[in-house]
């Protein structure tokens, strides 16, 4: 019987042993949120992790294919074929990867803002209130761009705009209801403030300075139809930026000048966006076409007719850029050509590619040129027709390298209308056409505007400006999980 | 036990018996079986003496005795009679089938009973339905044999993971597989490709909750328990060969598919594609320069051997099974998918003369190396050879693809299969797997009736993946970065995973007053697992030293440039369970038995939230024909069984293979990781948000079931009746991204899923022979019938065109398409209210209440003999499965037309007003709203014939000349007509992929040798 003893007492000990060492195991390398901000140099590594939320491509693939930009291609192989049809529903993944990567970016940022108090800032004081800074910046620019696509209308404060988060969840399944405009509006100017209270360097154009909160303001303002605001933080900023000219613009777009450049979002070899991303999320000009800008680069979305056939047979730089003449063949007779999809094949080439890596290119978020158009439209919306046709011609003098006739608008539509056009050649493949047609295409006269041969392809031409595509829905992912986010009109 | 033992001596006696010459008085008679036929071979002893005979070949005997002695017949399987010699000098009868004197062993979780006292709900295959068939993982042969265990293998890669599920599926994003132990090891149930199912003596389904509680943490899908060949103790060396070549061909398709001058006419007609550019004379030059089978170029015969040699022996106190395998099978994708195995197996068993201390081991070792395609199913027309081989237009040849310049073929999607002839020439990917699992276990008995047993065992995988583009490839200079001009990439990857087992018991059995048995153990178990992994990617290779894998070729990274910029990985992960539980059965006479069992389990998984789950079943049965009732009834065994019980589930996410022990180990905290690195600078960023609630998922599962044999024991089966509910179920569930940063989903335990159901499995045997070599016939039938349900979903409720309460899993939503419009060729539909539309929305698609799992599934099937040939059919059927045709989609797609193939079909579509056809316009406005509608939903129910075969056996007069104890000659089918309005290649793959591999079709032809 001693065996048994013995036996029984191994039994325990094993149990003993055994059940703590199976069972309380800790993983290898991991990093608890509790001990993930501890010093200034964990709040600058939680900023670089916000910063890489940022991503404008979802804007640009959406906005080329839904609008009037961009064309199915000859290697097509399905790609944007709903949106090009008109067909948006909560399930599209545009709609969705622009809803999570800002409010991607905004989670990171209230962490950090959470996590700031209670880190020693006295270690360097001046980073700290950088790194602060520019958190508030991110906060502030995620709010706008979230209620930029998902507000029916930017200057209404009463219509809903997002989810106002400005903390860490406590209980994360919880159900928040929309915030409305105004609620959005005020939390950004706050946070701007705050932002601009507390960064004190300009580093570079790919990190958030002073500049990139005026620009910031003055976009806001001018979306919101606050004129006045917008005029003044725009000429702030031209006064340091000037207007490319030809040459600079070419190499603007190489991300070699940066004579233009505000803000862009900065894209390198091995970052995360170093690869393909056909619905956003890689090299901006994967949008496009699969390998290169030439023709055997697979184009799957190439210029659409309509903005080549303004463009062609002109001097104007942004041609140049935004066309791969070379490689491209033009078929004249493409209206009428069934098969003038291989026939007639306009390469995109707006982002060339940099470092030696086809199609990835800096994300170009604020340009002087943007912001002399902003002055446009103040200017015609002030109804002074001569300054605004007088900014229409400085960008047009330096894009097609020579002095252009200035223009003449005899009332506010035709001002607009003109503000529109430019806008659309000025800021094409950027991720502006859609909002553009938002918000001033009926005080301009002006609507989705497809080559009809093109479209006779496709379920239509255009759209109505008040269409309820041009908001976007609120992502199936969001509806699903919080019972109190109201969906927009007609989804 | 003891009973049993003393049983089996008797009948060893009865066989040794000495035969010898009459005296005295002279006993003669004839003795028949139950239908009067002649009984040959019957053992007549005069009790209590040595004196005995046996009956001849026409059931006569004599036998010396005298008056008042006791005759005791006996034969196996009939029940023994004795006879008191009286004044008689002839004693003639009709002998009874003993029905429990054969009874079979059931094999449990930690014992094994007999059919008789048994309590559970399991199924045994044994090695006979398993050896020789030429699936390269066993899994596969499984299908159909087993009532309720739905397997299914979507791809034709040789040894390829199959999906098997038990009595439906139990969980969302948690495992759904059953439990693997092969020689009580637990093992990856994914990858059975480097085993050798020759090896297999039997394999053991256990289903209800009274058979798998034991299992507790592991066992909430089942348990498949596999025992492997052993050696027996005082016999020969015995030798066996088992060798197998077959054959395998793609299944084929009814898509109707176009040949090259239709397809070119089409893009003609269309205007769009190469054809369009030809006049009607060009055309006609092209078609017959042209008109490739894309399909019979990447896809051919793969021709497959597979030898296995053992060799078993045994003495007094130890005995061994030793066998070395070998097999080599090439998959239909010609060049690119094959699997080539070694493997070698010892088993031993031991024991101490006095039989109290018994040990055993088990020990298999094997290597396999596998090329196994990648992107298959996926739309990469550079990387998926199965797109290429479906989807490539006819008029390429392959002539156009010359080797070695791939870079130069032209970049248009009409070109796709010359981008995977070269993929074919310039890609490796290649497995090489080190699989080895091991066992020792051994029992020392402390007394007569309590026993200590322990058991320690591994499975070990050791993997090394070796991926490479050369650098002369299509992709590699496709994809090249401006100025580089040595590209491509290798990825050697190595992950070594260990998983090990060590369990105690304590075991106390008796037998009281000969009808009270009882049986008690106590347990504790051990499991820890372990995984580490490393690999780098090589970017940039000189083509001058280029060879896959090795390094001769590697080009550094350099000043000027960020093309050959190399990154290296490194995983560690460590995974832990500990658990203790006991269990109790009891027996009265054989008529009434009952068992419990009761379970603690710890996992590592939730050691922050809830570590311990307590899992208990109870299980009991009534042998009905054991009842002095039932003595004259046609049955020989009826028996009623119930049981209660649940079981856990702890794989919150659903890993495959060698990650599954690893998946989701902490997912009860809030992490960040290193990386969303910006400008150039490594930043930090939340990687994980936690659940500190999680819990284990838990299985209740209730049975009861009908086990019978009739009509003397012509008739076999059992009935089982189940109902099987998921509560806590793992969910991905959704959380707001908004306020969530980003996040949509976390791992919780959300609702509640039912499977309920019946498992049917009947055996008749139409014709029995009266004697050897005369003609049997068996009719085989296992059915499943599953429905599963949502019972409840939680606090959020049902989930937009997802899961629904009510509703089965993975629903389908989609809105009815009913047809084309005559007018314009457009697509209509019917919208949420019944009304015909063209323009769907969203909202639109309802719930169908249709999925991709079956209601029915099963097989029926005969197994015949005469004389020395033996024939086996089996027919495999599922009912009630719904998937996309998407292959079909992508035929008749016309915005496909210059870049694909194309079917026949599509020239039917819409052209005028008026028309009425079932395709619509190839400038149908309303083409993209499809992907809402069920116009490509297929009814994907089949009957196929799974497996037949057609077999010889060398007589033993032959056998006697040419030195063998056994041969035997064989062919067989597998997959060789399938009956299915589905139009695709395989209608079992399950899911909905587009170019998908297909599982082949194969005829084999093989050998069994015995020495």
């Amino acid at each position: 019987m001693k065996n048994i003893y013995k036996l029984i007492g191994a039994f325990m000990i094993v149990s003993l042993f055994g059940c703590n060492d199976a069972i309380d195991i800790e993983q290898p390398g991991r990093l608890g949120a509790e001990n993930a901000f501890t010093s200034v140099a964990d709040l600058q590594a939680g900023l670089l992790g916000a910063y890489n939320f940022l991503d404008t491509t979802n804007e640009i693939g959406f906005t080329a294919a839904f609008t009037d930009e961009s064309t199915r291609g000859r290697d097509n192989g399905g790609q944007n074929v709903n949106i090009q049809n008109f067909n948006l529903n909560s399930g599209n993944g545009y709609v969705s990867n622009i809803w999570l990567s800002y409010y991607g970016a905004i989670g990171t940022a209230n962490r950090i803002i959470a996590a700031a108090g209670s880190v020693d800032s006295s270690e360097d004081q001046t980073a700290y209130d950088n790194i602060l800074g520019q958190t508030y910046a991110i906060r502030a620019y995620s709010f706008f761009q979230i209620l930029t696509y998902f507000s029916t209308d930017y200057r209404d404060d009463s219509a809903l705009a997002g989810i106002l988060v400005t903390a860490p969840a406590t209980d994360i399944f919880a159900d928040v209801p929309r915030s409305t405009n105004g609620d959005f509006y005020a939390q950004i100017e706050s946070d701007l403030n705050a932002a601009a209270g507390l960064i004190t360097s300009n580093t570079n154009q790919t990190f958030m300075g002073q500049d990139f909160l005026t620009a910031l303001r003055a976009r806001m303002a001018a979306y919101r139809g606050q004129y006045t605001v917008a005029d003044g933080h725009a000429a702030s900023l031209l006064a340091s930026y000037p207007i490319a000219n030809q040459a600079q613009y070419v190499n603007m777009f190489n991300d070699s000048d940066f004579t233009e450049i505000i803000f862009s979002l900065e894209r390198n070899r091995n970052d995360s966006f170093d690869g393909q991303g056909l619905t956003g999320g890689g090299w901006a000009g994967s949008l496009f076409a699969f390998i290169d800008s030439s023709a055997g680069g697979g184009p799957y979305m190439e210029m659409s007719r309509a903005v080549f056939n303004i463009l062609d047979g002109t001097s104007d730089v942004r041609l140049t850029t935004a066309f791969n003449a070379g490689d491209s063949t033009v078929d004249t007779g493409y209206d009428g050509n069934n098969n003038y999809l291989n026939d007639d094949v306009l390469l995109v080439q707006k982002y060339p590619g940099s470092d030696g890596q086809p199609l990835m290119n800096d994300l170009k978020v604020f340009r002087s040129a943007e912001m002399l158009l902003i002055r446009a439209e103040a200017a015609a919306s002030a109804s002074n027709f001569t300054a605004a046709a007088t900014f229409i011609k400085q960008l047009r003098d330096a894009r097609l390298g020579t002095a252009q006739p200035i223009p003449s608008y005899a009332n506010q539509t035709e001002a607009f209308g003109a503000i529109l056009d430019e806008r659309r050649l000025e800021l094409l493949y950027e991720g502006h056409r859609w909002v553009d047609l938002k918000r001033l295409g009926d005080m301009g006269g002006r609507a989705i505007d497809r080559d009809a041969w093109e479209c006779s392809f496709l379920a239509g031409c255009t759209l109505s400006n008040s269409d309820f595509r041009f908001t976007l829905p609120i992502p199936l992912s969001e509806v699903t999980a919080n019972a109190a986010v109201q969906q927009n009109p007609g989804y | 036990m003891k009973t049993k033992f003393s049983g089996i001596l008797t009948l060893l006696l009865a066989f040794v018996v000495q035969l010898s010459f009459a005296q005295g008085k002279t006993i003669s008679g004839s003795i028949s079986d139950e239908d009067g036929l002649p009984l040959p071979g019957v053992n007549i002893i005069v009790s209590g003496t040595s004196n005995g005979t046996q009956t001849d070949f026409d059931g006569n005997y004599s036998i010396s005795a005298n008056t008042g002695d006791v005759l005791s017949y006996s034969f196996v399987g009939y029940k023994t009679i004795e006879k008191t010699v009286g004044s008689a000098n002839n004693i003639s009868f009709a002998m009874a089938i003993d029905a429990t004197a054969i009874d079979e062993v059931v094999i449990e979780a930690f014992r094994t009973s007999t059919k008789e006292t048994s309590n559970i709900a399991s199924t045994t295959i044994t090695a006979s339905t398993i050896e020789a068939r030429p699936n390269a993982s066993f899994v596969q042969t499984l299908q159909g044999q087993v009532a309720g265990l739905n397997i299914t293998t979507s791809s034709g890669q040789p040894g390829a993971n199959s999906t098997i599920n038990l009595r439906g599926v139990s969980s969302l994003s948690g495992n759904t597989e059953p439990l693997f132990i092969i020689d009580g090891v637990p093992v990856d149930e994914d990858n059975f490709r480097s085993l050798n199912p020759n090896d297999i003596e039997s394999l053991s389904v256990l289903k209800d909750a009274g058979a798998t509680s034991i299992y507790g943490n592991r066992g909430a899908n089942g348990v498949v328990k596999i025992t492997t060949k052993r050696g027996s103790y005082n016999s020969g060396l015995k030798i066996t060969y088992t060798g197998t070549t077959s054959f395998s061909t793609l299944q084929n398709h009814d898509y109707n598919l176009m040949n090259s001058r239709e397809q070119l006419q089409l893009e003609k007609d269309f205007g769009s594609g190469f054809g369009a550019t030809l006049s009607d004379t060009e055309l006609d030059i092209r078609a017959r320069q042209a008109d490739t089978n894309w399909l019979d170029v990447f896809f051919g015969t793969g021709l497959s051997q597979s030898h296995t040699l053992g060799l078993s022996s045994g003495g007094e106190n130890v005995n061994s099974f030793t066998s070395f395998g070998y097999n080599d099978t090439e998959g239909i994708l010609k060049r690119a998918s094959t699997l080539k195995r070694f493997n070698f197996r010892n088993n031993l068993s031991g024991k101490s003369s006095d039989d109290k201390f018994n040990y055993a081991t088990s020990v298999s070792i094997n290597y396999s190396e596998s090329n196994e395609p990648n992107s298959i199913g996926s739309g990469a027309i550079n990387r998926n050879f199965v797109l290429g081989a479906n989807q490539s237009v006819p008029y390429i040849s392959p002539n156009a693809y010359v080797a070695g310049q791939g870079g130069n073929i032209p970049v248009v999607f009409a070109n796709t299969p010359l981008f995977l002839l070269d993929r074919l020439d310039t890609y490796t990917r290649r497995e090489d797997e080190i699989k080895i699992i091991a066992n020792v276990n051994a029992s020392y008995k402390l007394t007569n009736d309590l026993t200590y047993g322990a058991s320690i065992g591994a499975d070990f995988t050791d993997e090394q993946l070796l991926r490479v583009e050369a650098p002369t490839s299509f992709n590699a200079q496709l994809f090249a970065a401006t100025g580089d001009n040595t590209p491509g990439f290798s990825d050697q990857d190595v992950t070594r995973t260990l998983a090990f087992n060590f369990n105690q018991n304590l075991t106390y059995a008796k037998t009281f007053n000969e009808k009270h048995g009882l049986e008690v153990s106590l347990f504790t178990e051990y499991f820890k697992a372990h995984l580490r992994s490393f690999g780098f990617r090589q970017l940039g290779f000189d083509p001058a030293t280029f060879y896959p894998g090795d390094g001769s070729g590697f080009v550094n990274d350099n000043a000027n440039d960020d093309n050959y910029v190399d990154t290296g990985r490194a995983n560690i992960q460590n995974a832990g369970l500990f658990s203790y539980y006991a269990f109790a059965d009891y027996d009265y006479d054989k008529r009434y038995g009952f068992s419990a069992t009761v379970r603690r389990d710890a996992s590592y998984r939730f050691s922050q939230s809830n570590r311990w789950g307590t899992f208990y079943s109870v299980a009991g049965r009534w042998n009905i024909s054991n009842e002095s009732f039932m003595q004259d009834s046609f049955f020989d065994v009826l028996k009623l069984r119930g049981s209660y019980g649940t079981t856990g589930n702890q794989r919150i996410v659903d890993a495959v293979g060698q990650f599954a022990y690893f998946s989701g180990p902490d997912l009860t905290r809030d992490l960040f990781a290193t990386g969303g690195q910006y400008g150039g600078q490594n930043g930090i960023a939340v990687s994980q948000i936690g659940n500190n609630e999680l819990k284990w998922e838990t299985v209740v599962q209730a049975n009861i079931g009908l086990d019978f044999e009739l009509l003397k024991r012509r008739l076999r089966g059992s009935v089982d009746f189940y109902k099987k509910n998921t509560e806590d179920l793992f969910i991905n569930a959704p959380i707001a991204g908004s306020i969530n940063g980003g996040t949509t989903g976390i791992r919780a335990n959300v609702g509640e899923l039912e499977n309920r159901g019946v498992d049917i499995e009947l055996h008749y045997d139409l014709f029995k022979a009266k004697k050897d070599g005369g003609f049997n016939l068996t009719l085989n039938g296992v059915t499943n019938y599953n429905k599963q349900e949502f019972i409840s979903l939680g606090d959020g409720g049902d989930i937009p065109f997802g899961n629904r309460v009510g509703g089965p899993l993975a629903e389908i939503y989609a809105a009815p398409y009913v047809g084309v419009n005559p007018a314009n060729g457009n697509l209509l539909f019917l919208d949420i209210n019944n009304n015909i539309t063209e323009d769907l929305q969203e909202e639109d698609q309802r719930a169908t209440g249709q999925n991709i799992y079956p209601d029915w599934q099963g097989s029926f099937g005969l197994d015949m003999d005469y004389k020395n040939f033996f024939f086996t059919t089996q027919f495999n059927y599922t009912i009630g499965v719904e998937r996309y045709d998407f292959d079909y989609s992508g035929f008749i797609d016309p915005t496909a037309i210059g870049q694909f193939r194309h079917s026949r079909d599509i020239l039917r579509a819409w052209q005028n007003p008026g028309d009425i056809t079932d395709i619509p316009s190839l400038n149908a406005t309303n083409l993209s709203d499809e992907g809402l509608s069920d116009r490509h939903q297929r009814d994907s129910d089949y009957v196929r014939l799974r497996f037949v075969q057609l077999g010889y056996a060398l007589p033993s007069n032959v056998l006697d000349k040419v030195g063998f104890s056994s041969a035997k000659l064989f062919v067989s089918g597998e997959n060789l007509i399938t009956f299915t309005e589905w139009r695709g290649f395989d209608a079992e793959a399950l899911g909905a992929s587009q170019n998908g591999y297909p599982t082949p079709k194969t005829l084999s032809v093989g050998l069994e040798l015995g020495f």
